[in-house]
C-alpha cells in the first residue's frame, strides 16, 4: 500500500475509494499467501466462526437499519414529542416501551436521543428511550429468541431486565439529573427540515448510512467472538459456569469490552454453552445499556461530563436489573 | 470515507452474502433455515448501495451534512467491512472439524428435561439394520436411555474423523443457529485398528454401542464397537442440527 501513496501525485489526498482498490488488488494478488496463512487449524477455526457471526447477524442488522431509516424519515421528532405525557415519571415508563415499537441499533439511538433533546423533550424521556431502543425491540427479541432455541424465559428475562433498566435509569435521572452535564452543542436546536426534503431520501440514506456503520461495528463483534471461540479454554469457561457470581461480574464487564451490536450479541453468548443462564442475561442486558463504543459515541454526541456520569450508573444499574430479574424469571 | 466507497462495500458485501447463499456453502456457516434471509439481506444491501449510487450520479448529495452530525465518529470503522468480503471471496473458510472437536472436553449431551439424570426414555427406533442415527442421537440415547433402545442394534454413524491420542473417534458439529454455537458429539470407536484415518475424512461408521460406556467420567463420550467404516464425501450439510 505504501507504493501506491508514492505513486500519486504529491499535493492529492489519497481517497479511500483509491485505498479500497489497493486493498482489493493486494488482497486477489496474495491469495494464496492469504490462504497459507490460514492453513493453520486454530486459525481456520477461527475464520470459520467469524464468518458465521458476520453471515447471520448481517440480515438481522439489515431489517434493523430498514425500520431505522423508516423513523427517521416518516415519524417526527415532534409528534413523538406530542404522543408523551407532560410529567416526566409517566412519560419516562412510556418512553421505555416506545422502545419497543421503535427499534434502533444503539449505534443510531444516542443520535435519535440527541435530537428529542433538542425537540425539548425532558432529556430523563430521552436517556429512557437511549437505552430501552436498542435493547426491547422485537428485532433483538426475535434474535435472543432464534439463539435461545429451548429457553424461552430468556426472552422474557431479557426485555424485563432492560425495560427496568431503563426506566430505573430515566427515574434517576430526572430527580437528580443535571441539563449542564450536556455539551452545549447538544441543546442547540437544530431547525425542523425534514418536511421539506424528500422523505424516501431520507429513508434511503439513513437506513444505508447505519448499515456502514453498524457493519463495521458488527465486524469487530465476529472478531471478538471468533478469538474468543479460539483462545478461551473451553476448561476456563467450564469452571466460570459453576461459579456464579464471579460469572456474572465477568459478563458484565466483557458485555461492555466486547462492544456487540444488540442483533448479534445473543448469538455469541449462546455459544458459550456451559455458563448457566443467569450470567448470560447480565451480559445482554447490559451489552446494549453501555459499552466501550456506546460511550465513545455518548461522549462525542452528547458531551463528556454527561458520559462519565452515566456510564458507570447505567454499568451498575443494568447488572442489578439483570440479577434481580434472571433471579425471579429464570429458571434455578 | 467517501460514499462511493461505502456503496462499493456494500455491494461486495450484499454479494458475498447472495454467493454463499446460491453457491450452497453458506451451510459451512449456518443453518439451512437461514437461506433466505441472506438472499434478502444481500439483495437490500446492494439495493441500498444502488439507490446512493443513482442519487450520487443525479447530483443528490445534500443529505450529507445532515446525516454526518452523529456518524462522522464511525466512518473510520466501516472499514472492517472489508473483511468479511475478502473471507468469503478470497479464503472460504471451511466447515468446523476436528480441531472445534479437540477444543471441547467432551460431549454435552442434552438431558432429557421430564426427569432427572439417566432415568429418560427416550421413544422406541425404528425398524432397519443398521438404523441411520444422527451421532446427537445417538450419544444421548446412550448416556441417558432408561429404556436402552440401541442395545443390540447395529447404528449408521457418518461424521469425520478425530484421532485423539491413540483413540479413534467418529465426531460432528450440532448448531443451533451458526457455527459460532457450534458444540461437538463425538463417539469412541473400538474393535478394529483405525489409525490410518486422517483426521476430518468424512467417514460412514456401522457400529454397537457398548452399554454404559458413556458416563459423567469421561464426559458422556460413548464407545461403540465398529462393524465397517466406509469413506464418504463430505455431506452437503457438515453440521447436525
Amino acid at each position: 500500500m505504501t507504493e501506491t501513496v508514492q505513486e500519486s501525485p504529491p499535493r492529492r489526498r489519497l481517497t479511500s475509494l483509491e485505498v479500497l482498490c489497493a486493498l482489493l488488488v493486494l488482497a486477489i494478488v496474495g491469495q494464496s499467501w492469504l490462504s497459507d496463512l490460514l492453513d493453520v487449524k486454530a486459525v481456520q477455526t477461527g475464520a470459520t466462526v467469524f464468518v458465521a457471526v458476520c453471515v447471520q447477524a448481517l440480515p438481522f442488522l439489515v431489517v434493523g437499519v430498514l425500520i431505522s431509516g423508516a423513523i427517521a424519515a416518516f415519524v417526527s421528532a415532534d409528534r413523538l414529542r406530542k404522543l408523551l405525557p407532560k410529567r416526566a415519571a409517566l412519560a419516562v415508563p412510556v418512553a421505555g416501551v416506545a422502545g419497543v415499537a421503535l427499534p434502533n441499533c444503539e449505534c443510531a439511538a444516542v443520535p435519535v436521543a440527541r435530537r428529542l433533546i433538542q425537540q425539548e423533550v425532558p432529556p430523563s424521556v430521552a436517556v429512557t428511550f437511549l437505552l430501552a431502543a436498542p435493547a426491547v425491540n422485537p428485532i433483538v427479541l426475535v434474535a435472543t429468541a432464534v439463539a435461545f432455541p429451548g429457553e424461552p424465559r430468556m426472552v422474557l428475562a431479557r426485555f424485563l431486565g432492560s425495560l427496568a433498566t431503563a426506566v430505573a435509569m430515566g427515574w434517576l435521572w430526572a430527580r437528580f439529573g443535571k441539563m449542564e452535564w450536556f455539551a452545549e452543542r447538544a441543546l442547540r436546536r437544530l431547525p425542523e427540515h425534514h418536511e421539506t426534503r424528500d422523505r424516501w431520501g431520507v429513508f434511503f440514506e439513513t437506513a444505508r448510512q447505519d448499515l456502514v456503520d453498524a457493519g463495521g461495528f458488527l465486524v469487530v463483534g465476529g472478531l471478538t467472538a471468533a478469538v474468543l471461540n479460539v483462545v478461551v479454554p473451553r476448561t476456563w469457561t467450564d469452571a466460570l459456569g459453576e461459579q456464579v457470581l464471579l460469572g456474572v461480574f465477568v459478563m458484565a464487564v466483557l458485555a461492555v469490552v466486547l462492544a456487540l451490536c444488540s442483533e448479534a450479541d445473543a448469538f455469541v453468548v449462546a455459544s458459550l454453552s456451559t455458563m448457566p443462564l443467569l450470567p448470560k442475561l447480565v451480559f445482554l442486558v447490559v451489552g446494549p445499556a453501555i459499552d466501550i463504543k456506546l460511550f465513545a459515541l455518548q461522549a462525542g454526541t452528547l458531551g463528556r461530563r454527561f458520559a462519565t456520569r452515566f456510564a458507570p450508573m447505567t454499568f451498575a444499574v443494568a447488572t442489578l436489573c439483570a440479577v434481580v430479574v434472571g433471579i425471579l424469571v429464570l429458571p434455578s | 470515507m467517501r460514499r462511493e466507497t461505502q456503496n462499493i462495500l456494500l455491494v461486495l458485501l450484499g454479494g458475498a452474502l447472495l454467493k454463499i447463499s446460491f453457491t450452497g456453502t453458506y451451510l459451512r456457516y449456518v443453518k439451512a433455515s437461514h437461506q433466505w434471509l441472506l438472499i434478502a439481506g444481500g439483495t437490500i444491501m446492494i439495493l441500498l448501495a444502488a439507490v446512493s449510487i443513482v442519487r450520487e450520479l443525479r447530483g443528490n448529495r445534500d443529505l450529507d451534512d445532515e446525516h454526518d452530525h452523529g456518524h462522522s465518529h464511525s466512518a473510520r470503522s466501516a472499514w472492517l467491512l472489508i473483511l468479511p468480503v475478502l473471507a468469503v471471496f478470497l479464503v472460504g473458510p471451511p466447515p468446523l472439524g476436528s480441531d472445534s472437536v479437540e477444543r471441547a472436553a467432551g460431549n454435552r449431551p442434552e438431558v432429557p428435561s421430564t426427569e432427572g439424570e439417566g432415568s429418560a426414555l427416550f421413544p422406541a427406533l425404528p425398524a432397519g439394520d443398521p438404523i441411520a442415527l444422527p451421532l446427537s442421537d445417538f450419544s444421548s440415547r446412550a448416556a441417558w436411555d432408561r429404556g436402552h433402545s440401541l442395545d443390540d442394534r447395529t447404528a449408521r454413524l457418518t461424521g469425520f474423523v478425530v484421532q485423539e491420542g491413540d483413540d479413534t473417534y467418529v465426531a460432528r458439529l450440532a448448531i443451533s443457529c451458526c457455527a459460532a454455537d457450534a458444540f461437538p458429539v463425538k463417539v469412541k470407536l473400538l474393535g478394529r485398528e483405525l489409525s490410518h484415518l486422517a483426521d476430518d475424512s468424512w467417514v460412514e461408521v456401522d457400529a454397537q454401542l457398548r452399554p454404559g460406556s458413556a458416563t459423567r467420567d469421561n464426559s458422556y463420550v460413548p464407545s461403540a464397537t465398529v462393524h465397517t467404516v466406509r469413506g464418504i464425501p463430505e455431506p452437503e450439510d457438515p453440521y447436525e442440527h
